[in-house]
């Protein structure tokens, strides 16, 4: 429920008519209404700006191994908030839980990684979409 | 051809003149001089502005200055509100800063990044991480430019109130909108007043005038909080942009050069 409401408020705050409006671009390219979850390995990690994207192998139920690309906040929010260029590394096998882009394409909005280790990232509240 | 060189001579001569009396004479006949000791001492004086701010609503879920309700928004002259209208009605899904354009003014104030505020003798300078804008606001005591060219970021003067920097722009570029969906004339103002209402919270009031666009002054609310353990970032738009809006305001990923692509291609 609160996930729900967090989403609403983001969704809510993309769409303000305030001058405070949010930065960069807008959701359109996502299927907000959608969450998927995938598991796979990291191949690599673009720490750049105006977004991070994290590159995951996914081996599909085929055999056959697709590359998905997981947008992100810039790595100066992400920086403030504990996480660093190196959080995510090639190799790690992670599962990531993310919003699907709406023209089918491997990937999308990434919402929450889990490490090897178990620990979470996520987008420390950030709105992926600035 | 002599002509033109005489000329160039004669500006030659004439600035290396003003240059050696140490003062500045803009077309309007402000004097800029060099500042003195007293005038860096001056700004101890000064409400200290210094340091990194962000909106403290930033990384909380929701956009910024918005507690106590969505603001108002503009109320749009009939002849606006159609401009609006029309615009709407191409039902864009995302604007040009997704192809890293800036905002311009107001949004460049607006962004969820952090804002750089520097104290010189005579003016203030604000670095907006995101798009790496920065505003030069003189408080110097020079005229506002008569006729100055249209920017996106505008033309600032500033002046102290008290404890109060009040600022005024003008000159905006007409790529820009007021707000989303929003065009505004060649005559929009805009005024700020930025103040310290603890250490380290400031705010920001954001009023826009426009007497072709609105039909009333138009007011928001800013909240910074100052992060004295931070600094500003480089920040690149088009380092790695892969969102776009198209000319027909489709928007979309682009995977060029991905290593989705490259997978695609092997």
């Amino acid at each position: 429920m609160r996930k729900v409401l967090v989403i609403a408020a983001v969704i809510a705050a993309a769409s303000s008519t305030s001058p405070i409006a949010s930065a960069h671009h807008s959701f359109a390219a996502f299927d907000m209404t959608a969450e998927k979850t995938i598991t796979g390995v990291v191949k690599k990690v673009d720490w750049t700006n105006p977004h991070i994207w994290i590159w995951v192998d996914v081996t599909e139920s085929s055999g056959a191994t697709e590359t998905y690309g997981f947008e992100g906040m810039t790595p100066n929010f992400l920086s403030r908030r504990g996480w660093t260029r190196s959080s995510m590394q090639p190799g790690m096998k992670v599962s990531v839980t993310f919003r699907p882009m709406k023209d089918g394409k491997p990937g999308g909005m990434f919402v929450s990684g889990t490490l090897p280790d178990g620990k979470v990232l996520t987008m420390r509240g950030g709105e992926t979409g600035q | 051809m002599m002509n033109r060189k005489r000329r160039v001579g004669a500006l030659l001569v004439a600035a290396i003149t003003v240059i050696a009396s140490g003062t500045f004479v803009d077309a309007q006949g402000f004097k800029t001089k060099p500042p003195t000791p007293a005038d860096w001492s001056a700004l101890a004086k000064l409400p200290d502005f210094s340091g990194v701010w962000e909106a403290v609503t930033v990384g909380r879920g929701g956009g910024a200055g918005r507690a106590g309700g969505p603001p108002r928004g503009p109320q749009l002259t009939p002849a606006y509100a159609e401009k609006k209208r029309a615009l709407e009605g191409r039902r864009a899904e995302d604007n040009e800063t997704a192809n890293c354009l800036p905002p311009g003014m107001p949004g460049v104030m607006g962004q969820p990044y952090p804002y750089e505020f520097m104290l010189t003798p005579g003016k203030v300078t604000i670095v907006g991480e995101a798009y790496m804008q920065v505003r030069h606001i003189y408080t110097d005591g020079r005229p506002m430019p008569t006729d100055p060219d249209p920017t996106f970021n505008g033309t600032s003067i500033g002046r102290w109130e008290g404890d109060t920097l009040v600022v005024e722009t003008i000159a905006f570029s007409d790529t820009t909108n007021m707000d989303r969906n929003t065009p505004h004339s060649d005559k929009m103002k805009i005024v700020e007043r930025f103040r310290l209402t603890e250490p380290d919270r400031m705010t920001i009031e954001t009023t826009v005038t426009d007497p072709e666009a609105l039909m009333a002054p138009w007011t928001t609310t800013r909240t910074l909080a100052r992060h004295r353990d931070w600094t500003t970032r480089e920040y690149i738009c088009e380092e790695n942009n892969r969102n776009y809006v198209d000319a027909q305001g489709k928007a979309g990923i682009n995977l060029k050069d991905s290593p989705a692509e490259k997978k695609e291609q092997e």
